[in-house]
């Protein structure tokens, strides 16, 4: 366990922004904070980066005595700002500094940050001239400039262009081998990309935690839809790989096979049953089905 | 330390960079200087301007170097004052507006080490101009009028850097508790004027006050000598300022979002 954050709350004057929250960050993993607009994300992220003091609640480093744990995040704000008459490598040798760097190992980590980051070629160009995408990796940059232990990152490819957005999940997929990634987004398919545990909010109250195929169990998901020629009642009901069904008409029905099924076993049985299959789909947007039904309970 | 020395270059480097070290102690020495150069010049401009009947006859006393001094000081006092307000109203205002704050206080950085670092920096640009002017302003003077001993320039000096150390901590704390730049500015000069009126109006229990500053500097210049109550001036503004700088770190202490 890294972190660990116990009934965290934040009242803004007549909102109440984030409600006894808690939950544990593992070391190593990779946690995607979803929920629609305004449902606590970012309050919740500037809380964890210590820019905003909670009402109440506390939030606890495992093996860190120190109440000020700074030393130990990254943070990327949605909508990093830089003294734009800096250069990006002056920047970053400026948080460096900041962060207590030592002096010999300063200017090769900056050199390294930066071309991971790929901005190399832009380094001694003025920030002010930058791009949003090369902002955005300039905060990432100086996120991760200090080796955190936990890289909190708000919003972070919700700015970028598709090509931007895929480079920077990229970046952020080989990240979290080193370190424990926090990010939000309220894009399940980013978060079904890179994170092995989500956490979903609403109303600042979290609604569900766990892993992504958890969410797609728990919600009684149908994820396999068949159709065939001939009706298929009473032959559904015998299989005994089937989970659960339901049936959208005589002909057709949605299914969820039981776990460790390969789903070509279930076209076996109908063909065994001789059963002429129309149409056989595997649906990928059960997973937003899912995020949704948590979403709107 | 090292962090406070950190911020404090950025601060330089900025000033650098904008510009600000550079025509803030231009504006000032023209400030300075218009004052022995109108004086001087002023039986000519009259002249030129020429609205005066021929009948009236009017002989404007050669001023001492010494009222030219006093003179130049009292142009600080009121749009050197200004400037310095100016200058001063955005430093933390402007961070907090465009968020780049955040940038630096997500890093292990204290109240102390960031308010300590704009104040020193604001600090030296505005004493850097003013005695880059006062300088330059005695020289004209001597060029033109009787000249004034160093000491006693220097001791005028000396005794207006503190009415400049407290208008930045004014700002500076005004700079803590409101977020627009130029409510900071309008705040602060506002505070100021009160603190030199309340000084004319109740001069008895105004003794300490710094609004005296400029009155005893022209005392020094006049009179050359320190007297007691410039100590008491000196002593209560320097206090002061080192109490409006510790609030503006409380106030930064208690902030919820930066």
């Amino acid at each position: 366990m890294l972190v660990n954050i116990d009934n965290l709350s934040k009242q803004y004057k007549e909102k109440r922004a984030v409600s006894n929250l808690s939950f544990n960050i593992r070391e190593g993993s990779c946690i995607a904070l979803l929920g629609p607009n305004g449902a606590g994300k970012t309050t919740t992220l500037q809380m964890l980066a210590r820019l905003l003091t909670p009402d109440s609640g506390a939030i606890q480093f495992k093996g860190y005595a120190e109440k000020d744990y700074r030393p130990l995040i990254g943070f990327l704000p949605q909508h990093p700002s830089f003294f734009n008459w800096m250069t990006a490598k002056e920047f970053l040798t400026f948080a460096g500094k900041l962060s207590s760097i030592p002096k010999e190992q300063l200017h090769d980590r900056v050199q390294e940050t930066l071309r991971f980051v790929s901005l190399e070629e832009a380094m001694n160009k003025r920030i002010g001239g930058f791009s949003g995408g090369m902002k955005q990796r300039l905060g990432l940059a100086q996120a991760l400039l200090h080796k955190p232990k936990l890289l909190i990152l708000d919003e972070p490819v919700s700015a970028l262009d598709p090509k931007g957005r895929r480079d920077f999940l990229h970046l952020i997929e080989e990240l979290k081998q080193d370190m424990t990634v926090l990010f939000s987004t309220h894009i399940l398919h980013d978060a079904q990309q890179i994170c092995d545990e989500v956490l979903i909010l609403k109303d600042g109250c979290l609604k569900w935690k766990g892993s992504l195929p958890s969410l797609r169990k728990e919600f009684d998901l149908l994820p396999i839809k068949v159709q065939t020629e001939e009706p298929m009642k009473d032959i559904i009901e015998q299989f005994e790989i089937i989970e659960d069904y339901e049936y959208i008409d005589a002909k057709t029905v949605k299914v969820r096979l039981l776990e460790h099924v390969h789903h070509n076993e279930l076209l076996q049985e109908l063909i065994n049953q001789k059963r002429s299959v129309t149409h056989f789909e595997i649906m990928q947007d059960s997973l937003e089905d899912a995020y949704m039904k948590v979403v709107r309970q | 330390m090292n962090r406070f020395l950190t911020l404090l270059n950025k601060e330089i480097t900025e000033l650098m960079r904008n510009g600000k070290l550079i025509w803030l102690p231009i504006v000032l020495m023209i400030i300075g200087i218009s004052q022995p150069l109108t004086s001087y010049y002023m039986p000519q401009i009259l002249d030129i301007a020429g609205n005066l009947p021929e009948v009236a006859s009017i002989t404007i006393p050669t001023p001492t170097g010494e009222e030219v001094l006093s003179g130049a000081l009292s142009q600080y006092g009121t749009i050197g004052t200004l400037l310095f307000a100016l200058a001063t109203m955005n430093v933390i205002a402007q961070e907090r507006q465009n968020g780049s704050i955040t940038l630096v206080m997500v890093r292990p950085v204290n109240e102390w080490q960031y308010l300590g670092s704009k104040t020193v920096a604001q600090l030296a640009l505005l004493l850097l101009s003013l005695i880059l002017s006062y300088c330059l302003t005695w020289y004209y003077t001597n060029l033109l009028f009787t000249p004034v001993d160093w000491q006693v320039m220097l001791s005028s000096l000396v005794m207006y850097c503190f009415w400049v150390l407290f208008v930045v901590c004014v700002t500076i704390f005004v700079g803590t508790i409101i977020r627009q730049s130029s409510a900071v500015a309008g705040v602060s000069l506002l505070f100021l004027a009160l603190i030199g009126l309340l000084t004319s109006l109740l001069p008895k229990f105004m003794e300490w006050s710094p609004g005296n500053i400029r009155g005893e500097a022209t005392k020094l210049l006049v009179e050359q000598q320190w007297t007691e109550s410039a100590w008491t001036v000196i002593g209560s503004t320097a206090t002061l300022s080192l109490l409006l700088f510790i609030a503006g770190v409380m106030v930064m202490k208690k902030y919820k979002r930066y």
